[in-house]
């Protein structure tokens, strides 16, 4: 397991030197501290999703539950709710659309892959009749969580991005979760055998609703953060959001079987991508071909996962 | 004496580590059935995995035929005429049987379609050859597993096999089915066909088995004429020592004090108005035969399949829930005997499964998980249960049959159960291993636990119990004191025949039916 979390960290090192080397002013702090912002998102959605999977599990509304999130805490703000408490309302929605989530895998029993495709369509269907479609400003205290920045030391230090200190407490936070309590044991044991940890007790569909919610609140967090980034909501955005997260979770190493995963390698394969995507780019890599790599990417990972494990 | 048609030859197979196979010889005559025992690990499996082709001797000769083969993978084995049934069926559950036993070489019509009409015909024709009767168009998992297996059989009959290993064929099977399958077995063997039967139930080989040899620690230890050979002999050069007895002197004294009362548990079509008690300190055995409500009893007292009507009290408390958590608060524990299916994470360690129902017993209040707690607890089962791993965080997956078994005991025992329920505990388990067992068994009843054991072996039954239940179709038939019972006795209850009535020893070569219970 160290050797395996040894090497994906290497292919980031690996990946760093390359498009430091390839690609000009890749390794400057500007842009360092852009493809952090840009990364976090993804790696918030990744660690969420990576609960679900664990528990054999799939959670497909994530993209747009970003997008209704984001919409009603704008739309709260713009109702003239204080701007924290408005974040928090995003929260709070995203929490219940896990919760329905959950509802709909452990109460009427449907594979989580039709819950929550289900839920994709629902989710954003309220999110662009409440606007109408449109996007809506919000009041420019709004766009705090997304724009400020931390230990800002002027020009040559533009400070540390709201949303990346997030994302490392996030992490840190579910990391401990995951590995260190209860519930996080309970995780990978229904994952891993779904009867055995029944019969051992373990009240496997509150475990699963617990994971929904911690996966959609998450994409509330998400939600949040980039309609904080545009001040604006934006019913149509984050469309296909949730390929990435579940992207980032498999080329870290969780398995769609359940059972197995982690947030830090989660973590490590949100940043993957992020430094592919962006490096690719600086290299004047064209968009279609950045889908490309990132496919192969993906595949690649999956295959060198299943011959390890062989 | 019939030809030789398979003879192995100092034949030898080494993995990393182990030695599998030393320089092993072994010959099977057409229409002859010759057992194979020994322990897990006895290499067994090995042999038979080189004869069907999955492994490559490292040396020696195999000759099918007279002539010398190479099989390199388990298809060839198959052309040549070697067909193997696992313990685990190969089949495909939802098509057809006829589809199951012609896969990968359907028969096409003229336009590239499928040819099910002469499947289907030829399906009947194979399983007409078995003298089985089964639709060939029926669901596969709509028939139950016996049947399966004979589908199985038939399909490897269909590649004109002339050897057929078989590997713990009747493990899964109830008694009216093994008879059904020792037909079918009599009848391959009168057809010239020569089958390998591997097996842990020593005591069935007697129906069916010509020669038997022994296996231990990757040799092969005899071969005998089965009729020349006694049941201890077997049992000895198996176990390479003299087993003086096969169950532990038992010292536990069941006390007066009811520490489980269940009273009317039924759940429709199932169960049938249960009643019974259990002492602190018993051993209580239910026994009966397969699909006699066994298992579902047990679960439904555990509360993992809900129930219609009954109580459940824990020492004159009832419960109320019927939930698996609320019964593993109140002190029941259930050890499955699917243990891989439902009682354990393999693919998790073994000290994350000892802790996994009672992870509370190793976290703060708080819900934080101590490692150092976790590791202490799980050493100390390993000690006392003289569980065999190379280390607490090794996946359960790696560990032998009997160490995983100990490793749910450990997981139970961790909860301070009061009620231990032992359902079928030393299935696919080693008769040095299943000795173990038993002691454990009988040293918790001695510690005060009450014991509960399913078991469909009756000699387990009258040697390890204080009293028996014996259910007959979900419907409780007798309560018995064991030591006043037989194995007669034991088994008329079960066949719902009463007290009285005897039993057919050896069931009639009638044709074997369709049937469409699951």
């Amino acid at each position: 397991m160290a050797v395996d979390r040894f090497l994906t960290f290497g292919a980031v090192v690996v990946l760093f030197a390359v498009f430091s080397i390839t690609a000009k002013n890749f390794f400057t702090m500007r842009n360092v501290l852009s493809l952090l912002l840009q990364t976090s998102t993804t790696t918030l959605m990744g660690i969420g999703v990576t609960f679900t999977i664990i528990t054999a599990g799939i959670d497909l509304s994530i993209g747009s539950v970003v997008a209704f999130t984001g919409t009603v805490a704008v739309i709260a703000a713009i109702a003239g709710v204080p701007i924290w408490i408005s974040w928090i309302i995003g929260l709070v929605v995203g929490a219940f659309c896990g919760f329905l989530n959950g509802l709909m895998i452990t109460g009427l029993k449907l594979p989580p892959f039709i819950a929550t495709l289900g839920m994709t369509f629902v989710v954003r269907g309220v999110a662009l009749t409440i606007t109408n479609a449109n996007a809506w400003p919000a009041p420019d205290a709004f766009g705090a969580l997304g724009n400020n920045t931390l230990f800002r030391t002027g020009p040559k230090f533009p400070g540390i991005p709201y949303p990346v200190i997030v994302m490392a407490i996030v992490a840190v936070i579910f990391h401990f979760i995951l590995r260190k309590m209860r519930v996080g044991r309970y995780t990978y044991a229904v994952g891993s055998n779904e009867e055995a940890a029944r019969l051992s007790g373990i009240k496997v569909g509150r475990i699963k609703i617990i994971n929904y919610i911690i996966c959609s609140t998450l994409a509330g967090l998400v939600g949040v953060i980039l309609a904080s980034r545009m001040v604006t909501s934006q019913p149509n955005s984050a469309s296909g959001y949730e390929l990435n997260a579940i992207a980032s979770a498999v080329i870290g190493g969780t398995s769609l079987m359940g059972g197995v995963g982690t947030v830090g390698g989660t973590v490590i394969g949100s940043f993957i991508i992020g430094i592919m995507t962006v490096g690719l780019t600086m290299q004047g890599t064209n968009y279609f071909m950045q889908q490309i790599v990132i496919g192969v990417v993906v595949i690649l990972a999956v295959a060198f996962d299943q011959r390890r494990n062989k | 004496m019939q030809e030789i048609i398979l003879d192995v030859e100092n034949v030898s197979k080494s993995f990393p580590g182990v030695k599998a196979l030393d320089h092993v010889s072994f010959d099977l005559r057409k229409g002859e059935v010759h057992a194979l025992v020994g322990e897990n690990g006895a290499g067994k499996s090995t042999l038979m995995k080189i004869l069907s082709g999955v492994h490559q001797p490292d040396e020696g000769v195999i000759r099918f035929k007279g002539r010398e083969v190479h099989f390199h993978d388990s298809t060839q084995a198959r052309d040549a005429g070697i067909g193997i049934i696992y313990q685990e069926l190969n089949l495909i559950p939802h098509l057809s049987v006829a589809a199951n036993i012609f896969i990968g070489r359907e028969p096409l019509t003229r336009l590239f379609t499928l040819n099910e009409k002469k499947m289907n015909e030829d399906a009947v024709a194979i399983l007409g050859r078995l003298n089985i009767r089964i639709d060939p168009t029926i669901t596969l998992n709509r028939l139950p597993i016996s049947k399966q297996q004979m589908v199985e059989i038939a399909k490897s009959l269909s590649f004109d096999s002339e050897v057929l290993i078989m590997d713990e064929p009747t493990s899964a099977l109830t008694e009216s089915e093994i008879d059904e399958l020792f037909t079918v077995i009599h009848t391959l063997r009168d057809r010239g066909v020569g089958i390998i039967y591997i097996s842990h139930r020593l005591e069935e080989l007697k129906h069916i088995v010509d020669r038997i040899s022994i296996f231990r620690d990757g040799r092969s230890v005899s071969t005998d004429t089965y009729s020349a050979i006694t049941m201890d002999t077997i049992v000895n050069r198996m176990v390479g020592r003299t087993l003086e007895q096969k169950f532990p002197a038992r010292h536990n004294v069941p006390t007066e004090e009811k520490i489980l009362e269940v009273r009317g548990i039924t759940r429709k079509g199932v169960l049938h108005d249960i009643s019974f008690d259990l002492y602190r300190g018993e051993i209580l055995g239910f026994a009966g035969l397969m699909g006699a409500g066994r298992s579902e009893l047990a679960r439904a007292i555990f509360g993992a399949d809900p129930i219609d009507a009954g109580t459940v009290a824990m020492n004159g408390k009832n419960l109320t829930s019927l939930s698996p958590s609320e019964s593993i608060r109140a002190g029941i524990a259930y050890l499955s005997e699917n243990r891989k299916q439902e009682g354990l994470a393999v693919r998790m360690k073994v000290a994350e499964n000892v802790s996994m129902a009672n992870v509370a017993g190793v976290s703060s209040r708080m819900g934080v998980i101590s490692r150092r707690r976790e590791l202490q607890a799980c050493q100390r089962y390993v000690d006392e249960l003289a569980i065999r791993t190379p280390s607490l965080t090794q996946v359960v997956n790696n560990l032998s049959g009997g160490n995983q078994q100990k490793v749910v005991v450990a997981k139970w025992l961790f909860c301070n159960s009061k009620i231990l329920i032992f359902d079928e505990p030393t299935r696919g388990i080693d008769v040095g291993t299943k000795f173990a067992i038993y002691e454990l068994i009988e040293r918790l009843a001695r510690e005060g636990v009450g014991v509960i054991m399913i078991s469909s072996e009756l000699p387990e039954i009258l040697g390890m119990t204080d009293r028996v239940l014996v259910l007959h179709e979900g419907s409780l038939e007798a309560t018995l004191v064991t030591k006043n019972t037989t194995q007669e006795e034991i088994l008329n209850f079960a066949a719902g025949l009463g007290g009285k009535a005897e039993r057919p020893l050896n069931g009639q070569s009638r044709p074997v039916e369709e049937s469409t219970q699951p």
